[in-house]
C-alpha cells in the first residue's frame, strides 16, 4: 500500500523531511517580497512575511490561552458529570 | 402559485421511510442508493417560483417557496442525504436510517417554507428524528444527553413559537422573510433567539457537542449537516444585517477553537469547530452584503461536505476501534490508511488550503468583511481559521494515526466497512471538485457576485497562515498531548445547575419550612383558627339555623313545581324554551364581540 510505504519512509528520514519542511517555510517568506499587492485592506497587507507571523503568533496564542483557562478554570476529571445519584435509576439500558 | 416542475424533495424522504423496513437484502441497499439520487435529481430539476400554498382563512401556508437560495441549500441536504445514507447502508438495523431520513426530510421541509408556521413545523420535526439519532447509540450516556438535547431544543423551539405568535399578533402576516435591523420588535427577537440556538451561537450551543459526542457513528455525520445548517438558512433568510449577528459570529468562531484546544474526545472536537464554521456564516449573514451573504451560503455548502467527511472518517475509527478519544488512540496508520487519508482531505478542506473547497468558501466570509472595513472582524476570522487548521488539520490525525508507534489497543485486523469508504471517498471527491472548480459552487449563488479566490497574494497568504501554524503545533506540541479530561461549558448550569436546585430544595427550603414556617404556624396561625373556627360554629347554631329553619322544605315544594312546568311533555314548550336559550345564547355573543372589538 503505497501510503503506508511513503509514511514508513518518511518515518526514517525524519531529519530530510525537517530540513525540506524548514526550507519551504522560510522560501515562503522570501518569496512574499515580491508578491504584488492588488487590494491591500490593511497595514498588514504591506508588509511581507505578516501573514507567516500572524499565523505562528496565532497558533501559539490559541494553545497557551486555551491551556492556562483549562488548567485554571476548565478541566473536570472525565467522571465529573457522573454523579452520585446516578446508581438509583439503574434499570434503564 | 408558480407553473413550473415542483416535487416537494421531503415526500421521497419520508415515503422512504415506510418503504424500508420491507425490504431486504440487494433490493435494500439498490434503495438506500436510488432515493436519494430521485430526491437529488428533483432538486436539479425544480423551476423558481411559489408552490404548494394553502389558505387558511386569512392565513397562507406555503410549502414550497424554491428560489436560488433554497434550491442551493436543497441541492447540498439532499447530496448529503446520499453520501450518508451510502456510508451508514451496512447497519443491520434499519432504525437509523429510518430517523435520519425523516431527519433530511424535515431539513428539506425547513428550507422551502414560505412562512413562519410551515417552518416552526418542519423545525419541530427535525429535533424529533434528530434526538432519536442520539437514542440509538443505546447507551446510558447517549440516553442521557439525548434528553438533554430534547429539551434544549423545545426551549428553543418554544421561543421561536411565540416570537411566531407575537408577529402574527403585532403584523398579521407569516411571510418568512428579511425583518428590518433598525426597528426590531420582542418577537422578532425571540424568533431570532430561536434561530440562534440551532445555530449553537454561545451561550446557546452547548447542546452541539453534549448530543454529536453522544449520536450513534452513522447518526452524528448526519446530525453535523442539518441542525446548524438549517438555521443559517433561516438567519440569511430573515436577519441579514443585524449587526449583532457580526460580533456574536466572531466570538463563536474563536470560542469553538479555545474549547477545541481542551477536548479530548474526537467528535467533540469536531462538535467545537462545527461551532467554530458556523461563526463564519453568522458573521456573513450579519454584514448583510451581497458578497458576504453569497459566502454564508458558499460556506455552508463546502462546510456540510468537509464536515461530514472529518465525521465519517473519525466515525470509521470509533466503528472499527470503539474508540474515539485521543488518549486512547494512536498510531493506527499502519491499519487504517484510507480514513487517515480521507479525514486529511477534510481536515485540509475545513482548514481552506488551496485547492480544497474551504479555501473558495471562507475567503468569500472573510472577503465580504474587508469590504465592508470591519478589520476586527476579518482578523478574528483569519485567527480561528489558523485554529482551526491546528486542531482539525494536525491535532485529530496525528493523535489518532500518528503519535504513538503501535495502537494502545490490540490493532484491527481490518479498515472501515466498504460502504463507509465508498462515501468517504465521494465526498472527497466533492470537496476537491469545488476546490478545483469553485465556478460550479459559485453559479449555485443566490446573488451575482464577483468572486476570485486564486490570486496570487490569496494564495500566498493562505500558506504563510497554515504552514507557520503548522510550525506552531509542532514546536508546542508537548503542551497538547492529550489527557483523559473535560473542559466545563455552559451546559454546567443545567447538568449540575439541577443537581444544586434539589441541594438548595432539601437543605435551605426544607429547613426554612421546618423550623421557621412551621414555627409560626403553631404558635400563631393554628390558635387563630381555632378561635375563628369556634366562632363560626357559634353563629352557625344560632344565628343561620334561627333564620333559614324551614328552607329544606320550601326548596321541596319549589322543585317539585319547576319539575312540573320543565317536563310538561308539550313539544311547544320545549320548543319555545331551546328558541328563547338560541336567541339568549346569540345575543350573547353579538353583545361579547362588540365588547371585544
Amino acid at each position: 500500500m503505497i501510503i503506508v510505504k511513503l509514511i514508513e519512509w518518511a518515518r526514517k528520514n525524519m531529519f530530510f523531511v525537517k530540513a525540506l519542511s524548514y526550507t519551504i517555510l522560510v522560501l515562503l517568506v522570501v518569496t512574499d517580497l515580491f508578491v504584488p499587492r492588488e487590494h491591500p485592506h490593511f497595514i498588514g497587507d504591506f508588509i511581507p512575511g505578516f501573514w507567516a507571523v500572524f499565523g505562528f503568533t496565532s497558533c501559539a496564542m490559541i494553545i497557551v490561552v486555551s491551556k492556562w483557562l483549562g488548567k485554571k478554570f476548565l478541566f473536570r476529571p472525565e467522571n465529573y458529570y457522573e454523579d452520585e445519584n446516578s446508581e438509583e435509576t439503574n434499570g434503564y439500558v | 402559485m408558480s407553473s413550473g416542475f415542483f416535487i416537494h424533495p421531503s415526500i421521497f424522504f419520508f415515503a422512504g421511510m415506510a418503504v424500508l423496513p420491507f425490504l431486504k437484502g440487494i433490493q435494500r441497499n439498490v434503495f438506500l442508493v436510488i432515493l436519494p439520487l430521485i430526491a437529488l435529481a428533483t432538486v436539479v430539476n425544480i423551476d423558481p417560483g411559489q408552490y404548494a400554498s394553502l389558505k387558511i382563512t386569512t392565513l397562507e401556508l406555503i410549502m414550497g417557496r424554491a428560489d436560488k437560495m433554497s434550491l442551493m441549500f436543497a441541492h447540498v441536504f439532499t447530496l448529503m442525504a446520499l453520501l450518508g445514507t451510502i456510508y451508514g447502508m451496512h447497519l443491520k438495523d434499519n432504525w437509523q436510517i429510518i430517523a435520519a431520513w425523516g431527519y433530511v426530510g424535515s431539513a428539506l421541509g425547513c428550507v422551502f417554507a414560505g412562512d413562519y408556521l410551515t417552518l416552526f413545523l418542519f423545525w419541530e420535526g427535525l429535533m424529533v428524528t434528530s434526538v432519536c439519532l442520539v437514542f440509538l447509540r443505546k447507551n446510558r450516556a447517549s440516553l442521557r444527553a439525548g434528553y438533554r438535547y430534547f429539551l434544549v431544543h423545545t426551549a428553543g423551539g418554544l421561543a421561536l413559537l411565540a416570537g411566531i405568535f407575537l408577529l402574527y399578533y403585532h403584523t398579521g402576516s407569516l411571510a418568512f422573510g428579511p425583518f428590518e435591523p433598525n426597528n426590531a420588535s420582542w418577537a422578532v427577537y425571540l424568533i431570532m433567539a430561536g434561530f440562534l440556538l440551532n445555530a449553537a451561537v454561545p451561550p446557546l450551543h452547548a447542546w452541539l457537542p453534549d448530543a454529536y459526542g453522544s449520536a450513534t457513528v452513522v447518526g452524528s455525520v448526519f446530525m453535523c449537516a442539518y441542525t446548524t445548517k438549517t438555521a443559517v438558512y433561516a438567519l440569511a433568510r430573515a436577519f441579514p444585517g443585524f449587526e449583532i449577528l457580526i460580533v456574536l459570529g466572531v466570538i463563536m468562531a474563536l470560542y469553538g477553537v479555545v474549547y477545541a484546544v481542551l477536548e479530548n474526545d474526537a467528535r467533540r472536537l469536531l462538535s467545537y469547530h462545527i461551532i467554530s464554521q458556523v461563526g463564519y456564516m453568522v458573521t456573513g449573514v450579519g454584514i448583510g452584503t451581497a458578497m458576504s451573504l453569497s459566502g454564508t451560503c458558499a460556506h455552508a455548502y463546502a462546510h456540510i461536505l468537509y464536515k461530514a467527511l472529518l465525521f465519517m472518517g473519525v466515525g470509521a475509527v470509533l466503528e472499527v476501534t470503539g474508540k474515539s478519544k485521543f488518549s486512547e488512540l494512536g498510531g493506527l496508520w499502519r491499519y487504517m490508511p484510507y480514513s487517515l487519508v480521507f479525514t486529511l482531505i477534510g481536515g485540509l478542506s475545513i482548514s481552506a488550503f488551496p485547492g480544497f473547497s474551504g479555501f473558495v468558501s471562507k475567503s468569500m466570509v472573510i472577503a465580504g468583511a474587508w469590504q465592508s472595513h470591519l478589520i476586527w472582524a476579518a482578523l478574528g476570522l483569519t485567527l480561528a481559521s489558523a485554529g482551526t487548521f491546528l486542531h482539525t488539520g494536525l491535532k485529530v490525525p496525528y493523535f489518532i494515526w500518528f503519535w504513538k508507534e503501535r495502537p494502545p489497543f490490540d490493532p484491527p485486523k481490518k479498515e472501515a466497512p466498504l460502504n463507509m469508504q465508498i462515501a468517504m471517498g465521494l465526498t472527497a471527491f466533492f470537496c476537491i471538485f469545488i476546490g478545483v472548480r469553485p465556478q460550479a459552487l459559485y453559479s449555485m449563488l443566490p446573488f451575482n457576485v464577483e468572486y476570485h479566490p486564486y490570486t496570487l497574494y490569496h494564495v500566498m497568504e493562505s500558506w504563510q497562515i497554515l504552514l507557520f501554524t503548522m510550525l506552531g503545533f509542532f514546536l508546542l506540541i508537548k503542551k497538547l498531548t492529550p489527557e483523559p479530561l473535560i473542559g466545563l461549558d455552559v451546559d454546567w448550569f443545567y447538568r449540575k445547575g439541577g443537581g444544586l436546585f434539589l441541594k438548595f430544595c432539601k437543605g435551605v427550603l426544607a429547613k426554612v419550612e421546618n423550623g421557621l414556617i412551621m414555627n409560626i404556624h403553631q404558635t400563631f396561625f393554628l390558635p387563630l383558627m381555632k378561635i375563628i373556627a369556634s366562632f363560626c360554629s357559634w353563629n352557625d347554631q344560632k344565628v343561620v339555623d334561627g333564620i333559614v329553619d324551614g328552607t329544606a322544605s320550601s326548596t321541596l315544594t319549589l322543585s317539585s313545581r319547576l319539575a312540573n312546568a320543565l317536563q310538561s311533555g308539550l313539544l311547544y314548550r320545549y320548543l319555545a324554551a331551546m328558541l328563547t336559550v338560541l336567541a339568549a345564547i346569540i345575543g350573547a355573543t353579538l353583545w361579547l364581540t362588540q365588547w371585544i372589538k
